[in-house]
């Protein structure tokens, strides 16, 4: 059975883009360029505009992210909750695998 | 017109009319460098090909323009506002499968007259120039003609330089 991680690891090159856009949701709902700039502070990453739509359209087609009505010319996403349920589990397995890493550093 | 609105020409106009105005506002008055180029063509070819964006698009214009008839004929018979047809998909498959018979024969002639390094060449067109070509038919349908020029010769130049690497 597939569980919510693999299906964040289904997005294949999409999946790191993918990740970070949950997390820059995860404390509100941002537009696009929003995005960008959240992102690329965390994780010191810039997402092109390509990159950042193919990932965005993947996460709605799936539910995990969904549009709001749009200001202006910019239209804000919102993380839903089966996008938080994915983005925990993602964290969760990100976490055990640092530990993991950070215990075989620490032996070395 | 900007740099960047000609590179959204290249996007399916389903993928245009969901993204097209709110990718515009993303990228805003910055002047566009190279990679910010590669990776906004790299995200046309990817909104031709990937199911998931185009289920993502299509439901918006079906949404927008209404249920029922409307989806159905926007399956049936409205290629030209992104979606594809089951028609458009057989005239595909059978464009493929010419341009896959046509190669086969030129591998023959070419094992028959001796021409094994050619022949191996050509093995390795066959399936990715069937999909290229028959691109326009399908899955590019009513998009404008400079947009499958650019897309469709690109991708035939890019795999012959693939080839020579």
């Amino acid at each position: 059975m597939k569980t919510r991680d693999d299906q964040l690891g289904s997005l294949g090159r999409f999946s790191e883009p993918a990740l970070y856009i949950l997390i820059s949701l995860a404390d509100g709902p941002k537009h696009g360029y929003a995005m960008t700039e959240d992102i690329e502070t965390v994780s010191g990453q810039k997402l092109g505009p390509g990159t950042l739509y193919g990932a965005i359209a993947r996460l709605e087609a799936r539910k995990w992210i969904e549009p709001l009505p749009a200001e202006d010319r910019r239209r804000p996403y919102k993380l839903t909750a089966a996008g938080e349920k994915v983005l925990r589990h993602r964290l969760e397995g990100l976490r055990a695998v640092a530990r993991v890493g950070r215990a075989r550093l620490a032996e070395a | 017109m900007a740099a960047t609105e000609r590179l959204l020409r290249l996007y399916p106009r389903a993928w245009r009319d969901r993204y097209g105005q709110e990718f515009l506002a993303t990228i805003g008055n910055e002047p566009l460098g190279p990679q910010a180029a590669i990776d906004i063509v790299s995200g046309a070819i990817d909104a031709w090909l990937s199911a998931d964006v185009r289920r993502t698009t299509m439901a918006q214009r079906v949404a927008r323009t209404g249920g029922g008839s409307t989806m159905l004929k926007s399956i049936i018979c409205e290629p030209k506002q992104g979606g594809v047809t089951i028609r458009d998909g057989l005239i595909g498959a059978v464009v493929m499968m010419g341009i896959t018979l046509l190669f086969r024969a030129l591998i023959t002639a070419a094992t028959n007259n001796d021409m094994a390094s050619t022949a191996s060449y050509l093995k390795g067109f066959v399936f990715p120039v069937a999909f290229t070509l028959s691109m326009p038919f399908w899955l590019m349908k009513g998009q404008p003609w400079k947009a499958q020029l650019v897309i469709v010769g690109g991708t035939l130049v890019l795999l012959v330089a693939v080839r020579y690497l």
